[in-house]
């Protein structure tokens, strides 16, 4: 386990710690540092409140993220109601968002093997001329999709308005079009 | 400071008022029964938020192995008071295990010792303005943010993270640390880069 020259565990094996990314041994340890000092112990507490504040930004949909399939199963697991759109390769989508739902995903189909970097590039109709450029955003060679988390607080109660979403892939040569994907977005009737 | 992983008692004060609280007559020293309850019962929680991930169940194990302590204190049976933090710190351990073998034994505790509790105020985990830190998360690079989200949307390791983003875990804990440390940095300006 790394620690301090005063034997203070880090930031980051506190964090390894919490996410049980440390062996049995660096635990105990740890365990044993945090009965006798207070001061490691609010590093912890700050770690977890960070933590939680990153839950809670995701779950209020305050912000994006490129997920992948697996991690939809673990959210849809824990009771989230998620409304999903998948989108062939240059597709398009009529969509919006209910009331009740509680986290927005689209399915973005494409063949990524071989893909070192992705990027994506969005736009809304309502923002002229604007290009909101995503780059080196995470994803599985193997999924042959990327999994879009965008901000569905934003979305909710956004106008009618289309989203276009282009996935590039990027690399010595430049950036190559993989798909585009169009959302037409229509608020949910009565708001 | 001892190596790490020794809790050493000696003269601290949590030693200090495990031996006032011994040397007085069973109920006798209510200051440093509080006194004790305040330095130790944070990290009794915190033991137990950690291994039992759950806040009523952490609040609970709190309660019992303080209870424990200062009852074992008052009534002589803890041989060597200045050992206090390595009593607790065992009986937090002993406490998840009985836990997790679904035992009853810490409910009956807890209502045997109920009156026996000190009254004291606990600082919980610090609030965040959950605005800041939606703010600063935006402002962390697309991999960063992804992969902060899938860890602490419900505290998932490194192995399985990098599982389901098709990458190692040595590379999710690379892109978590840089990434916490930037949101730490972004929510609390004054703090320096770890």
């Amino acid at each position: 386990m790394s620690a301090t020259p005063s034997n203070h565990p880090t930031i980051e094996a506190l964090l390894d710690y919490w996410l049980d990314d440390s062996d049995a041994a660096a635990i105990e340890a740890i365990d044993a540092h945090l009965m006798q000092c207070e001061p490691c112990g609010q590093a912890l507490d700050d770690l977890v409140a960070l933590g939680d504040g990153v839950r809670a930004a995701f779950r209020s949909g305050a912000v994006s993220a490129m997920a992948s399939d697996a991690f939809l199963k673990r959210v849809v697991g824990r009771g989230v109601q998620v409304r999903e759109y998948r989108l062939a390769r240059n597709g398009s989508v009529n969509c919006t968002v209910a009331p009740e739902d509680e986290l927005l995903v689209a399915h973005l189909e494409t063949p990524l093997q071989g893909v070192e970097r992705l990027d994506a590039m969005v736009t809304l109709s309502f923002e002229a001329d604007v290009q909101h450029r995503l780059h080196d955003v995470p994803f599985d060679p193997q999924a042959g999709e990327v999994l879009w988390l965008p901000k569905f607080g934003l979305i909710r109660n956004a106008p009618a308005h289309t989203a276009e979403v282009t996935l590039l892939s990027v690399d010595a040569g430049g950036a190559h079009e993989l798909g585009r994907y169009t959302f037409h977005h229509q608020p949910w009737p009565g708001r | 400071m001892q190596a790490l992983g020794t809790p050493v008692d000696g003269d601290s004060p949590e030693a200090q008022a495990a031996r006032r609280i011994a040397a007085a007559a069973p109920g006798g020293a209510r200051d440093a029964e509080a006194e004790l309850y305040r330095l130790l019962a944070p990290r009794a929680r915190r033991f137990g938020l950690r291994h039992l991930r759950d806040a009523h169940a952490a609040a609970d194990l709190m309660q019992h192995v303080m209870t424990l302590t200062i009852e074992q204190l008052r009534g002589g049976q803890m041989r060597e008071p200045e050992r206090v933090l390595s009593f607790v710190l065992g009986a937090c351990r002993l406490t998840v295990m009985d836990q997790r073998r679904g035992e009853r034994r810490r409910e009956e505790l807890l209502q045997r010792y109920a009156d026996a509790l000190p009254i004291a105020d606990l600082q919980i985990a610090p609030r965040l303005d959950h605005a800041r830190v939606a703010d600063c998360l935006e402002r962390l690079p697309e991999r960063e943010r992804s992969v902060l989200v899938m860890t602490f949307f419900d505290d998932q390791p490194s192995e399985a993270v990098g599982q389901q983003l098709g990458c190692s875990a040595g590379n999710v804990r690379v892109i978590r640390h840089r990434g916490i440390d930037k949101l730490r940095r972004c929510v609390d300006p004054g703090r320096r880069a770890s």
